[in-house]
């Protein structure tokens, strides 16, 4: 795990005075955090602007102000596909999988990008999510919601990110789902080196795994801290309860 | 070739067929892949129909006939494609609404241009002079060579439309499709996978026009009617706009039916054929479309096989 106060280590994530929302209303204000070799959570009530700060972070919506720098490079208001080029790989809350592609092409289609043989990219996929081999052929649009995200975590893998970004990836999931899912977070940086930053309203499941965390309230960031000095009244504030 | 046992007629209703097949495919990559609903597919037909015929006639070629034709057609497909490529990129931020209203509006520049611009276009009067690349003598041999020429280009689109499902361009056309958003996390421009594909298959519908240029051997400003993209639209989404055969399947079962089958083969009173016939025509494939988005809105083959076709091509992984 890096410390992200080590600044002898460029981080995987810089953002910087972060401001951004949907055309003139501000969601986000001037939100600051970087993120290491490590697991880096986002927790925060609906509301509260975690896909928000998801989706920008990925390029899908501009930045209003501020930046955001992936290993050094800027890539504020870069397009998401060049921010993809760039090793981020994003999983959304909703619609995260193409419906009429199979599992087969939904996985195929994130793994345009690189050099890697598919074959080989495929393969440590079903290593994280066995499951999916006996799904390959079937509709995306008819998985259940936790082979969704499975698919869809699959798919962000396939492009070989170094960053993860994960937007409330339990949300809605069965209580079997979430644990394992959880597990699989976990796996995948472990195993894969991918820095990951993760939304989540599952505040217990997701200090379970996280190194350092964030409270986003009404689109203010609190100070990064440890996942291990984080109180219940610190959440508490954070939440609004 | 003799080919006495053959209508006139019934070569024109084929062509009619084969030509609308043609727009079906072009409108299924468009519509049933990358969801571009496009209500002006007769302006880029129009535009390729028009811009071959002014190449052709007001241009003095020093060429034979197949040259003359094959760089007139090359000019409507270029200029066509060319369309495309502005109407794509205006209508890329657009909603479905938008998109609908954009190239409708595409479609009326194109019609009121080919009827103000009488110096080039002839105007309301249209222009005649258009020719086909070949002289066997007969006039009918002529068209019947035509309609088998443009089989042999509607089967090129077919393959083509066959093939892109199979490749990796045709999955991102759906990816856009279904998520824009989404697919431009993938590492790969949307707006540029559905500029290709709206200047490619814009340029096969100018192409598509510029034959039918050659096969009525005129320019006739009633020719570019709603019905050509009517007739399209009705015809993909009978058979499934998600479907390579939907296109097929559905002009089978309305032009075909319409102009081959009632035309020819089912005793209509005289007069109809010219008058009640066409206001039918229309008339059923307006119903068929409202019909078919209320009860089965993903037409009569269903939606895309993927999973079968994955099967097909990777076997059991």
């Amino acid at each position: 795990m890096v410390n992200s106060g080590d600044t002898s280590v460029t981080p995987a994530v810089s953002v910087n005075g972060l401001s951004s929302g949907y055309g003139s209303v501000a969601v986000l204000h001037d939100v600051e955090f970087t993120v290491g070799h490590e697991i880096f959570a986002v927790l925060g009530a609906n509301g509260a602007g975690k896909t928000t700060l998801l989706t920008t972070l990925a390029g899908l919506i501009p930045a209003f102000s501020g930046s955001i720098a992936y290993h050094g490079t800027d890539v504020t208001n870069l397009a998401a596909s060049e921010s993809a080029r760039l090793g981020v790989g994003y999983v959304p809350q909703e619609a995260a999988v193409f419906p009429d592609l199979s599992v087969l092409e939904n996985l195929t289609v994130g793994g345009m990008i690189g050099t890697r043989p598919h074959e080989e990219r495929l393969e440590e996929v079903f290593e994280t999510f066995p499951d999916l081999r006996s799904k390959l052929d079937l509709r995306a649009g008819n998985l259940s919601g936790g082979e969704s995200r499975m698919v869809a975590c699959g798919r962000a893998l396939m492009q070989d990110p170094t960053v993860l970004l994960l937007d409330e990836p339990t949300a809605g999931l069965s209580p079997l789902y979430l644990e394992l899912f959880f597990e699989k977070v976990a796996e995948i940086h472990r195993t894969r080196g991918v820095s990951i930053v993760l939304t989540e309203q599952n505040a217990t499941q997701a200090l379970g795994i996280a190194d350092r965390v964030m409270v986003l309230s009404l689109g203010v960031g609190s100070e990064p801290m440890s996942a291990d000095a984080v109180t219940t009244d610190l959440l508490r504030e954070g939440y609004q309860i | 070739m003799n080919l006495d046992w053959l209508d006139a007629f019934l070569i024109f209703g084929a062509f009619k067929v084969i030509e609308i097949m043609g727009l079906g495919l072009l409108v299924h990559l468009q519509l049933g892949l990358t969801r571009v609903a496009n209500f002006g597919v007769v302006g880029f037909w129009g535009l390729g129909l028009y811009a071959f015929g002014v190449a052709y006639l007001k241009v003095d070629w020093p060429f034979g006939d197949v040259y003359q034709f094959l760089i007139c057609a090359a000019i409507a497909t270029i200029v066509a494609a060319a369309a495309g490529l502005v109407v794509g990129w205006l209508i890329s931020d657009l909603d479905d609404d938008g998109t609908l209203v954009g190239t409708l509006g595409f479609a009326t520049i194109v019609v009121i241009l080919a009827t103000t611009q009488q110096g080039l276009t002839g105007g309301a009067l249209g222009l005649g002079g258009l020719g086909f690349p070949y002289d066997f003598g007969r006039v009918k041999t002529h068209e019947f060579t035509w309609l088998l020429i443009t089989t042999a280009v509607v089967v090129l689109i077919f393959v083509y439309a066959w093939r892109v499902h199979r490749t990796p361009h045709g999955r991102l056309l759906i990816a856009v499709g279904a998520n824009e958003a989404l697919a431009r996390s993938l590492g790969k421009s949307a707006t540029a996978a559905r500029l290709r594909m709206m200047m490619v298959t814009s340029g096969a519908m100018g192409l598509l026009g510029a034959m039918h240029g050659v096969m009525v051997r005129s320019l006739e400003i009633n020719s570019l009617d709603v019905s050509v993209t009517l007739a399209a639209l009705a015809a993909l989404i009978l058979g499934g706009t998600a479907r390579v055969f939907g296109a097929v399947v559905g002009v089978l079962l309305t032009v075909a039916l319409f102009d081959i089958v009632i035309q020819f083969y089912i005793p209509i009173p005289d007069g109809w054929n010219t008058q009640a016939l066409p206001v039918a025509r229309e008339a059923v494939f307006g119903a068929a479309i409202v019909l078919m988005l209320i009860f089965r809105p993903q037409g009569l083959l269903g939606q895309m096989r993927r999973p079968a076709l994955m099967r097909r091509l990777h076997g059991d992984w």
